[in-house]
């Protein structure tokens, strides 16, 4: 049997969202089917308004609403504009954010540094870090890329960008989790604890 | 260290298998094809987490029984004691449906019934095979003896296993940027921050393969002396293809089993040359779009009386030095983490002449578990069979042979 076209088409797209397999997607498709017609209308226009609606700040890159230049953290008088922390994704932010206990500004790579999958320094937001920087304002750069290989090799590669411009440049402690216990951290995360070890 | 229980389920030939094994040596006797390979095969792969002879784990799934379940799956159990202590490794090996016609296999492990990374297990449970197709180590290509050594350093350094996989993965980034570079161009220096990660983490690949090379270089030559009633000198020559100690230039003609003594070297100092090395290579490297130094190049010899064996070595001189290799790796097991290793030898009896057979037995007796694999009983000396615990393995069941 073929399915309408216009079942199949929503199959399709859904399919191409990230964890969602052939199963996962014509079970979404059927449930929209079946549901009440206001759930899949505010679905369409969410997703409609997703990029009508969103910009990026053109200072730091996170995501806020259309039609402004800057967001809620570039623009805020109480923010400490000396301190920027560059993260991977506005998810990081949203991550910093809820800990409350940040209070610099921000900066979105966009991405790391990937030649696999043909991600250099181009494509991400990094011709335009450099520019804040040499304004002169950031005293201090945090660097809170993932520690995986690319985060840390992205990382290496901003210090190397930023070098020149005489900022103070610091990398996010690694080490154990909160709650964790020793016997059960993995080897890996022990040893970097352990080489980053500190006073008390 | 050694075995107390072995539980195999739709591994290879066995659908299921509980075995108690006795801390001394089993001899496991039968035909061709009935399984005794494929229990060593496990044993190793709950110390390696990969086997000595495929890369593609999933053939050691029985297909045809765990079809019959709806999921594939194949667990090896291993209760061992280390120390004063009883642990227990499990395996699972699960087929997974992926794509069209396409299986994915894929590997959990639990160390005392706790899942774990393989890295982070790596080491806990030892074991030494021999089986005399991995003379392969010998004759075959480079890639057969960075295998060996990689397996034999993980076991006794876990960290060694990490610092390889995290260099394997740098090395495939810069790769594809050396690619990416030679075919668009771009700015060539951002090719620094591999060039670090590849220094830093070979550096200390290389160092460690130096240190290991050379202890197993000691021990082998020690047993190959004996093995061969002192005709044959064996020599293990490392040759990294990022040296830190480059042969000095005029002397090309170099002997190849002049000793280069490569100790009190620093981790730091190899790093930096590497780093200087990579960038004096950086033009050529982006031509030919590949990383052309470093420990994924490294080449290993084994030199009998200054005769490179992988070219001009006998069958019989390849089996012997192999045998000598995997004594030497048992004793340096031994002596890097204070445990004997299982100790696996497949088919190892026909291999030998009977004094080098007296030999043999002789330097396994000091461990604490072997076991043997045999087509025919009379191989072994009568003294040593009836001592021994012996094993009959018929078409996937094993049962105790009344002597």
């Amino acid at each position: 049997m073929n399915l309408p076209d216009s079942i199949q088409s929503l199959i399709n797209a859904l399919e191409r969202m990230p964890g969602i397999g052939p199963k996962s997607a014509s079970r979404l498709a059927f449930y929209l089917l079946r549901a009440p017609d206001d759930l899949s209308l505010s679905l369409a226009l969410a997703l409609t308004e997703l990029k009508t609606k969103t910009a990026f700040c053109q200072e730091c890159f996170n995501i806020t609403d259309a039609g402004r230049d800057r967001c809620d953290v570039c623009e805020s008088r109480k923010r400490d504009g000396a301190v920027v922390c560059i993260v991977e994704e506005s998810l990081d932010v949203l991550a910093l954010e809820r800990t409350g206990a940040f209070n610099g500004k921000y900066h979105v790579l966009q991405g790391v540094l990937n030649p696999i999958e043909g991600i250099g320094p181009d494509d991400l937001k990094i011709k335009q870090l450099v520019a804040r920087v040499a304004k002169g304002e950031i005293k201090e750069v945090i660097l809170a890329t993932n520690p995986s290989m690319e985060g840390d090799a992205t990382a290496l590669y901003l210090q190397g960008q930023l070098k020149p411009y005489g900022v103070h440049v610091t990398r996010l402690a690694r080490g154990l989790p909160m709650g964790g216990d020793l016997e059960y951290a993995d080897q890996n995360t022990l040893q970097r604890a352990l080489s980053g070890r500190q006073d008390m | 260290m050694y075995l107390k229980h072995l539980s195999l389920t739709n591994f290879r030939t066995f659908t299921r298998l509980d075995l108690k094994i006795p801390q001394r040596e089993i001899v496991l006797v039968g035909k061709n094809a009935q399984g005794k390979t494929s229990v060593l095969e496990a044993i190793y792969f709950l110390a390696a987490f990969t086997s000595f002879q495929t890369n593609t784990d999933r053939q050691m799934v029985n297909f045809y029984e765990a079809k019959k379940n709806t999921l594939g799956i194949s667990r090896l159990v291993a209760e061992y004691k280390r120390g004063k202590s009883d642990h227990r490794i499990e395996v699972r090996l699960i087929l997974e449906p992926m794509g069209v016609n396409g299986q994915r296999l894929r590997k959990e492990i639990l160390l005392d019934g706790v899942k774990k990374q393989a890295g982070d297990v790596i080491g806990h449970f030892n074991a030494v095979i021999f089986v005399p197709q991995m003379s392969a180590i010998m004759d075959g290509s480079p890639d057969e003896r960075r295998r060996y050594i990689n397996l034999a350093i993980s076991q006794s350094n876990p960290a060694y296993a990490r610092a390889l996989s995290d260099y394997q993965q740098a090395l495939t980034q810069r790769n594809a940027l050396l690619k990416a570079l030679s075919e668009n161009g771009g700015d060539r220096n951002q090719l620094s921050v591999w060039d670090e990660a590849i220094a830093r983490l070979g550096a200390q690949i290389i160092l460690w393969r130096i240190e290991a090379i050379q202890q197993i270089e000691k021990l082998a030559s020690r047993v190959h002396h004996d093995l061969t009633h002192e005709s044959e000198t064996l020599r293990l020559a490392y040759e990294p293809a990022y040296d830190p100690l480059p042969k000095p230039s005029g002397q090309l003609g170099l002997r190849l089993d002049t000793p280069i003594d490569r100790t009190g070297l620093d981790v730091k100092e190899i790093q930096k040359g590497f780093s200087e090395k990579l960038i004096e290579l950086r033009s050529e490297e982006i031509a030919r779009g590949v990383t052309t130094i470093g420990p994924h190049r490294d080449e290993l010899r084994f030199l009998a009386n200054g005769v490179d064996l992988g070219e001009y070595g006998s069958r019989g001189q390849i089996k012997t030095t192999l045998l000598s290799l995997k004594l030497a790796e048992v004793e340096w097991l031994k002596e890097r983490t204070g445990e004997w290793p299982v100790i696996l030898l497949d088919e190892v009896m026909a291999e030998l002449d009977l004094e080098r057979r007296a030999d043999l037995l002789k330097y396994v007796g000091k461990s604490e578990q072997v076991l043997f694999t045999t087509t025919d009983l009379n191989l072994f000396p009568r003294e040593f069979s009836d001592s021994s615990e012996v094993w009959d393995v018929h078409d996937g069941t094993i049962s105790l042979k009344n002597k």
